[in-house]
């Protein structure tokens, strides 16, 4: 079974009091340390274990500058056979042009799946994945919490609004975004990150890709980045842990709790 | 009436030299034989250099061997041990004697008919009646109050060569007191064993006196070849590997061996950690060798204590167990261990629980009489763990953090220096690249963000301050010291965290490193690479309270009882007992008690490193639960610690334990500037 995996590198905004920047469509991110997106992690591990365990080959694909081949050095020690980085240059990047990017890039690869994260911990648009599979003509599914292969298809677990599951068929090829919490990622030491060094990485420019400038004209407009307004009714509670409590279900019961 | 001597007599014609001959060479070549098949796994144990400093080796085994230090830290068992190693020693010479007289070439006679030979007739004798008294004295304390310690030692094996030694005394005296009765020499020193069989045999016929005579020989000397072959198959093997043991044993304290002594860029290695018997390091396959089972290492276990799936002494065991079957005395397998092996040893003989449970107090290894180690060959295990993903899912994202920001929050690095807003404790200096500093005031992760932690690290400003020292911090310059991540077996990152932090401490000028915790100080002390002048913040006021510089002023009122908790980092790992204990004693009205189990047997409040993050199932109290109820019995109800993840283990534990108005967890430094 080979199988794709599309993979993103994000800055870790957790704790971080952010900033927009001066032009106010974006957020500063030259303080920011970068890592590996979350539901992308899942995606990689999850295409390592079905490679263990049916064979085949893992490709990791990202778009992105020389500093992302990190997210691809860390794939290739997870398990990925090779790694293929997409230079998009000093071109603007949004989820329509990298799913053109990478439809062009996998058009001619050999695959039986391709996965992708469910959305990506900055821009959190969820498109990609999708928009990938309508162009490259794929069924796909999205939000997927389980991957079975079953012959030529492939059971499915879908999570659904309301903590519902789904499970279907889909017939392979497809396309499959990934949720977290499908398996446990494995942690990949510094030594192995670095010895993963040895194995492929290829870089294509995407200017010598042949996209038409349709492609890659971004179809979504950043008007402007804020952060959200300071709101007021934050209660601090103080005293002794019963007096807490006790306003605490006073509070839930105002707003109409019944406990 | 003439006596011959058992060897030249002939038995049904066979001349007796022919036996002690056969013997002896049966006897030597087997034990060669063994000696070889225990040797291989040692010489393919992967390098390990322990021929420095000889004489500082030389004289550690003068003290923990021959004088045996450490065996009166259990006072009867360490006095009868000693009774019977020396003994050892004494009657060495005389079984050699034997030998000897047997083979037809008394290598010792000329010695022996010197001045020196009655005096040692004296001698041995005393000793082989201490021997017998120490034996039976070791039989009955094993079989009559049964030393928790001893328990999943091999019990057996302890009997049989208490007893083997027991027989070696006895034919002895058999030998020598029935040729008092049939030749007693005129002149002769005092002889109280050979005396005792004597008053035995007294009565006996010339014949069964004979008899007597030439059994208590070959008797003594079956039996001497037997238990030399005996040794190399199980505990007992430290009878000739404990002092080779101690010559080579670990003289750096408190630091981690690298992930390969022989291989200086890890780069080279494919594999990095220990997964087969034979990735340990020679020395750490002579320390399986060496265990004598005798369960102190676990009987001070803190982890052992709690219920946790760790026991130093079961490890050990366990490995040599593994070691004897890998390279067994016969059969095919050629000495490479870690071939093809049937059971996987990491995951398998050695679970990872086990692994993970160790808080790497060191307690174990400061207790042993052998000096075995533990430590670097459990982080090396983790390193395998860490290398084949199977570490606990836990630690992925704390690794990750450290990595990318530094500390295993993963908060900003451009907040480590927050804390100094957030407690109030300004103003304090942030380093910039090219700045100079006397003090340079080492923080770390937990001091920077943790907010327990910080409240230390702003008293420790508030001395700081109180005593004028010219000092700064790194702030965002800094990243954590590596400590934990090198004890949870992730070197890689360690050597990345040790570049970052020497390549920043290289572009400023500073006197002297102070840190808030003793595992930062521990491990720039001596993990890092060279010589950092780092002192833990006791050691620095300790000695400006020395010279008078900070003066703790309000006497305390008395009515509170403190109880100094050592931390391991500190303590054990670092010998700093003194410096704390002098900064209290400058308090007036300090009220301070010593729990029972304090200075180099501290117990372990869970850690500064695997438990913050991992949980082991298995436990049936915390650490530090047990600690705070020690402090309790030793009348305290303030316990008085210097670091910080014990502050917040203890602090947890009173909560845990709703001991909230019975007892107090308290900051040195922050009693010092309360005062």
């Amino acid at each position: 079974m080979n199988i794709i995996v599309c993979i993103k590198r994000v800055p870790l905004t957790q704790e971080v009091d952010l900033e927009v920047d001066e032009r106010g469509t974006d957020i500063r991110k030259d303080a920011l340390a970068y890592v590996i997106n979350d539901w992308d992690n899942y995606a990689i591990e999850e295409a390592v274990r079905l490679q263990e365990e049916f064979g085949g080959t893992v490709t990791a694909v990202c778009v992105g500058h020389e500093d992302d081949e990190e997210v691809l050095r860390r794939a290739l020690a997870m398990g990925a056979d090779r790694a293929i980085r997409v230079e998009p240059g000093n071109r603007e990047l949004d989820g329509f042009v990298v799913s053109r990017i990478l439809a062009k890039t996998l058009r001619d690869l050999e695959y039986d799946l391709i996965l992708t994260g469910v959305q990506s911990d900055d821009h959190n648009a969820g498109m990609v994945g999708i928009m990938l599979a309508e162009e490259l003509g794929l069924c796909h599914a999205a939000v997927v919490t389980g991957v079975e292969p079953r012959g030529d298809e492939a059971l499915i677990r879908v999570e659904l609004e309301g903590g519902v599951d789904e499970v279907s068929r889909i017939r392979l090829p497809a396309l499959l975004t990934i949720q977290t919490g499908i398996n446990e990622p494995r942690y990949v030491s510094i030594m192995g990150i670095r010895k993963a060094r040895k194995k492929e990485l290829s870089v294509i420019n995407v200017e010598d890709m042949g996209l038409s400038e349709e492609d890659l004209t971004p179809q979504t407009v950043v008007e402007e980045v804020s952060l959200p307004p300071e709101t007021e009714g934050a209660e601090m509670i103080e005293g002794d842990p019963s007096a807490v409590a006790g306003r605490i279900i006073q509070i839930i019961r105002e707003r109409g709790v019944n406990i | 009436m003439l006596m011959l001597h058992p060897a030249y007599q002939t038995y049904m014609g066979v001349p007796g030299l022919v036996f002690a001959w056969a013997i002896f060479l049966a006897g030597l070549s087997l034990f060669s034989f063994l000696i070889y098949r225990r040797w291989l796994p040692i010489r393919s144990g992967a390098a390990d250099p322990r021929f420095d400093s000889w004489w500082k080796r030389l004289c550690g085994l003068f003290t923990y061997g021959i004088l045996q230090k450490r065996q009166p830290r259990y006072l009867w068992a360490g006095v009868i041990h000693i009774m019977i190693f020396w003994g050892f020693l004494i009657l060495g010479l005389r079984s050699i004697d034997l030998v000897t007289q047997g083979l037809g070439i008394p290598i010792l006679r000329p010695l022996m008919e010197t001045r020196f030979g009655p005096l040692y007739s004296t001698l041995r004798d005393l000793f082989e009646l201490i021997v017998l008294g120490a034996c039976v004295w070791a039989i009955l304390r094993r079989a009559l109050i049964r030393p928790e310690r001893y328990r999943g030692s091999h019990q057996f094996e302890a009997y049989l060569v208490l007893g083997l030694i027991s027989f070696l005394m006895l034919t002895d005296m058999l030998y020598e007191g029935s040729a008092f009765l049939i030749d007693r020499p005129e002149q002769m020193p005092w002889l109280p064993a050979s005396e005792l069989g004597a008053l035995v045999l007294q009565g006996s016929d010339h014949g069964f006196l004979t008899v007597a005579h030439t059994a208590g020989y070959w008797l003594h000397i079956v039996a001497f070849f037997f238990f030399l072959n005996f040794l190399p198959l199980g505990k007992h093997f430290h009878i000739i590997t404990a002092l080779p043991n101690l010559f080579f044993r670990r003289l750096s304290r408190g630091s981690i061996k690298p992930a390969r002594w022989d291989v200086k860029d890890m780069d080279d290695l494919d594999r990095i950690g220990v997964e087969n018997i034979g990735d340990f390091t020679w020395k750490h396959i002579l320390d399986f060798y060496t265990c004598t089972e005798c369960g102190r290492c676990s009987d001070n276990c803190p982890a052992n204590a709690i219920g946790r799936p760790l026991s130093p002494k079961t490890l050990t065991i366990k490995l040599r167990d593994h070691c004897f079957e890998t390279v067994p005395l016969l059969g095919l397998k050629q000495g490479e261990p870690g071939e093809d092996e049937p059971e996987s040893m990491v995951g398998e003989i050695i679970s990872g629980d086990e692994i993970w449970s160790c808080t790497t107090c060191g307690a174990c290894e400061e207790e042993c009489p052998v000096f075995i180690e533990y430590i670097d060959k459990i982080v090396d295990m983790r390193r395998h763990l860490i290398e084949t993903s199977q570490n606990p899912k836990t630690f992925n994202q704390v690794l990750m953090h450290v990595e990318k920001t530094g500390n295993p929050f993963g908060k900003p690095p451009s907040k480590r220096a927050d804390w100094i807003e957030e407690t109030g404790a300004g103003p304090v200096r942030i380093l910039k690249k090219g700045d100079r500093t006397d003090v340079l005031f080492f923080v770390d992760g937990y001091g920077s963000y943790d907010p327990a932690a910080q409240s230390m690290a702003r008293s420790i400003v508030a001395g700081f301050h109180a005593a004028g020292v010219d000092f700064a911090i790194l702030g965002p310059l800094e990243r954590d010291s590596g400590h934990q991540v090198r004890r949870m077996g992730e070197e890689g990152l360690f050597q990345l965290l040790i570049e970052e932090n020497m390549e920043t401490l290289s572009q400023i000028s500073f006197q002297r490193i102070v840190t808030c915790d003793p595992h930062a100080f521990n491990t720039l002390k001596n993990d890092y690479p060279g010589t950092l002048p780092v002192m833990h913040y006791t050691e620095f006021f300790a000695e400006l309270v020395e010279n008078h510089s900070l003066r703790p002023q309000g006497p305390l009122d008395g009515e509170d009882v403190y109880t100094y908790h050592d931390p391991c980092y500190l303590g054990r790992h670092n010998g700093i007992y003194r410096a704390p204990r002098k900064i209290l004693r400058s308090i007036p009205g300090l009220k301070l008690v010593e729990m029972e189990r304090s200075q180099d047997r501290s117990f372990c409040c869970g850690g500064g490193d695997v438990m913050l993050w991992h949980e082991i199932e298995q436990e049936e109290m915390r650490m530090a639960e047990v600690r705070i109820q020690m402090a309790r019995e030793a009348g305290a109800n303030n316990i008085i610690t210097a670091c910080p993840f014990c502050f917040i283990h203890f602090e947890d534990a009173i909560k845990t334990g709703g001991l909230e108005d019975e007892m107090r967890v308290v900051d040195l430094m922050g009693l010092v500037v309360s005062t």
